[in-house]
């Protein structure tokens, strides 16, 4: 499969939400690309939600591969993964601050379990994130930064999601991570609960606090 | 101009295309699909009218940059940056030949006249497969060969093969973080490294400068560059602080852009033309097209006057009120007061929607570019609102032949 064929499987045209997936991971996928590459892609088993909600949105923010298979795992329940990955290659022979090409050996094996499953049109979001994407230690400067963030333009707005009748966002991670939580803040402002969950117990719900930005 | 639409059927292997094989990696911004579902037509009398203002705009602009690096203690109304004024002397040795000069000058139609010219894109403009593939793809869908373009990216490269020595290695110097930065590069690097040049994606940290000659101290990557193409705007160098960026002023490794651009960057470049005349510099294509541009405080109690950031990029923080959302508007305001020597006063135009087929009404920016003095094609975009931001959509311009 080409990188477009993994595409059209992660964002079929017919389905709501898909005009959120991120291209970068996809574009550089070659026929043959993982041939190499053998990693358990187990899809765990989750207890924090039951069952797919329509007006309850996933974001899963979970180290490279693990994020898929969490996500896939929503979509067994009804949800639809929706990944928006948005790190780069690194320059040919450099070493980088995040993997990257993990990812994309993820969304491979994550299309072919997609294609086993039937997720419906309306069905609501699971956003995928990769939380390694902030990892910014350089042991020196000649090292290739390939880490990213997540900005309110990556994601539907919160209007949107209200509009859509998404009023609840369950983060499920390690934590809630800063980039996160500036869009979250302004999202709960305008009347969107957040909850929270380790994966362990259930979503509860947080209140976020402003963090600074360069702009205020 | 028309717009003319993109077959409906046919218009989502259109987008997939132009992810896949136009670098279009950010299809999507917030809730707006930045791809058109047109294609935007114009004549063959309006093309060579720009072409004709471009050139013009960009004679003007490069005489106006030389003579600003001669006289640089006329450059204080610029209010450019401290750390960069300070560094603006080591570019006395700045040799126009040697490098490349590639700029991209805004055009808006408008009720009032023709064209209005809102901005140049001096230092860092983008849109390079949107103007180079985008428009082949269109065409491909359309099935018209009463259209033809022209491929900015060939004219670029082109430049760039006149002036870096053959199968020479260049860094294509960026934000490696973003995405929307790479994807820009990749495009471009795909493309001279077909023309047998050693490409590096890097960021401004990884040069260094000996001799005023660009080193990669990219891991693995190390060793002499013999070309910097530039995608990381002048004053985010500052505010990265990488080692030694104060080499990229005064390096003969051929560049593009040479810091030389960040004259006519600022968006206060207006505010010294008085002086620019006055040294013989004409500018008359710039008087001609630009709005009128005052200080903050000359614009006061003036009507129809809005506010733009001296560095603002993409449309951002300019005080159109009914583009801001939620408070942006308020802030903008504030922000204005509080830092008045970032900001100008732009006297507002009328900008005028083209009207779709389908009776869909869109402001039109339209980007012409020029490298080396000549004119070298367009990048466009649309929007439901007047400013021009990243909520707006990218579409192909296409040139229509024999139609005057």
């Amino acid at each position: 499969m080409t990188g477009i064929d993994i595409f059209k499987i992660w964002a079929p045209t017919e389905a709501r939400w898909v005009d959120w997936v991120r291209p970068v991971p996809f574009v550089s996928i070659d026929n043959g690309f993982e041939v190499y590459e053998v990693i358990d892609f187990t899809i765990p088993n989750i207890s924090y939600i039951k069952e797919s909600k329509k007006d309850t949105a996933i974001i899963v923010d979970l180290p490279g591969n693990e994020s898929i298979k969490e996500g896939l795992a929503t979509a067994k329940l009804g949800f639809r993964p929706i990944p928006i990955y948005n790190g780069t290659d690194e320059q040919k022979g450099a070493m980088a601050t995040v993997d990257n090409h993990s990812i994309k050996i993820g969304l491979i094996k994550g299309a072919r379990e997609l294609q086993k499953m039937e997720i419906s049109n309306d069905a609501p979001p699971t956003f995928l994130l990769d939380s390694n994407r902030m990892n910014r230690f350089k042991m020196n400067v000649s090292v290739f930064d390939n880490s990213w963030d997540i900005y309110a333009q990556d994601i539907p707005s919160a209007e949107y999601f209200l509009k859509n009748g998404i009023n609840k966002i369950i983060v499920r991670g390690e934590k809630i991570q800063k980039d996160l939580k500036k869009i979250l803040y302004k999202f709960q402002k305008k009347g969107i609960k957040i909850l929270y969950t380790n994966g362990y117990e259930e979503p509860k719900e947080v209140k976020i606090k402003k963090t600074l930005e360069k702009d205020d | 101009m028309k717009l003319v639409s993109i077959p409906k059927d046919k218009y989502n292997d259109y987008r997939l295309n132009l992810i896949f094989n136009a670098y279009k990696w950010d299809p999507q911004f917030l809730d707006n699909n930045t791809v058109a579902k047109y294609a935007l037509v114009i004549t063959e009398q309006e093309h060579k009218e720009l072409e004709k203002l471009t050139e013009k705009l960009d004679k003007e602009t490069r005489q106006a940059e030389e003579i600003l690096n001669k006289n640089l203690e006329f450059t204080k109304p610029l209010a450019l940056p401290k750390k960069i004024y300070k560094e603006l002397k080591n570019m006395k040795n700045y040799q126009p030949e040697k490098h490349i000069r590639l700029m991209r000058y805004d055009f808006h139609p408008t009720i009032d006249k023709n064209w209005v010219v809102s901005e140049v894109n001096s230092d860092v403009p983008g849109g390079f497969a949107e103007a180079s593939i985008m428009p082949q793809i269109a065409i491909d869908v359309l099935k018209e060969d009463k259209y033809w373009y022209k491929n900015f990216g060939d004219i670029l490269t082109n430049a760039i093969v006149k002036k870096v020595k053959p199968k020479g290695t260049i860094m294509l110097v960026h934000c490696t973080s973003y995405s929307d930065d790479r994807q820009v590069m990749q495009f471009l690097g795909d493309k001279l490294k077909n023309m047998g040049f050693n490409i590096i994606y890097g960021a401004a940290d990884h040069l260094r400068f000996k001799n005023n000659e660009a080193i990669s101290i990219l891991d693995g990557n190390e060793g002499k560059v013999d070309g910097i193409f530039r995608f990381t705007p002048l004053e985010w160098l500052i505010d990265i602080k990488p080692k030694h960026w104060q080499g990229y002023f005064d390096t003969i490794t051929p560049s593009c852009n040479h810091p030389i651009a960040i004259f006519a960057q600022t968006k206060r470049f207006p505010l010294v033309w008085d002086f620019l005349e006055k040294q013989g510099v004409d500018l008359s294509t710039w008087r001609e097209l630009l709005p009128e541009t005052l200080e903050v405080k000359d614009a006061k109690n003036k009507e129809s006057y809005i506010y733009k950031p001296a560095c603002g990029r993409v449309g951002e923080k300019i005080s159109i009120k009914e583009a801001c959302k939620d408070d942006e508007y308020e802030k903008i305001i504030a922000d204005v007061k509080k830092h008045p020597k970032k900001y100008l006063a732009q006297k507002r135009f009328n900008s005028k929607p083209v009207i779709s087929e389908d009776g869909e009404s869109f402001h039109v920016c339209l980007g012409s570019y020029s490298v080396d003095g000549k004119h070298s094609g367009y990048y466009a975009r649309i929007s439901k609102l007047p400013r021009i931001d990243s909520n707006a959509a990218d579409i192909p311009v296409l040139i229509e032949r024999g139609c005057e």
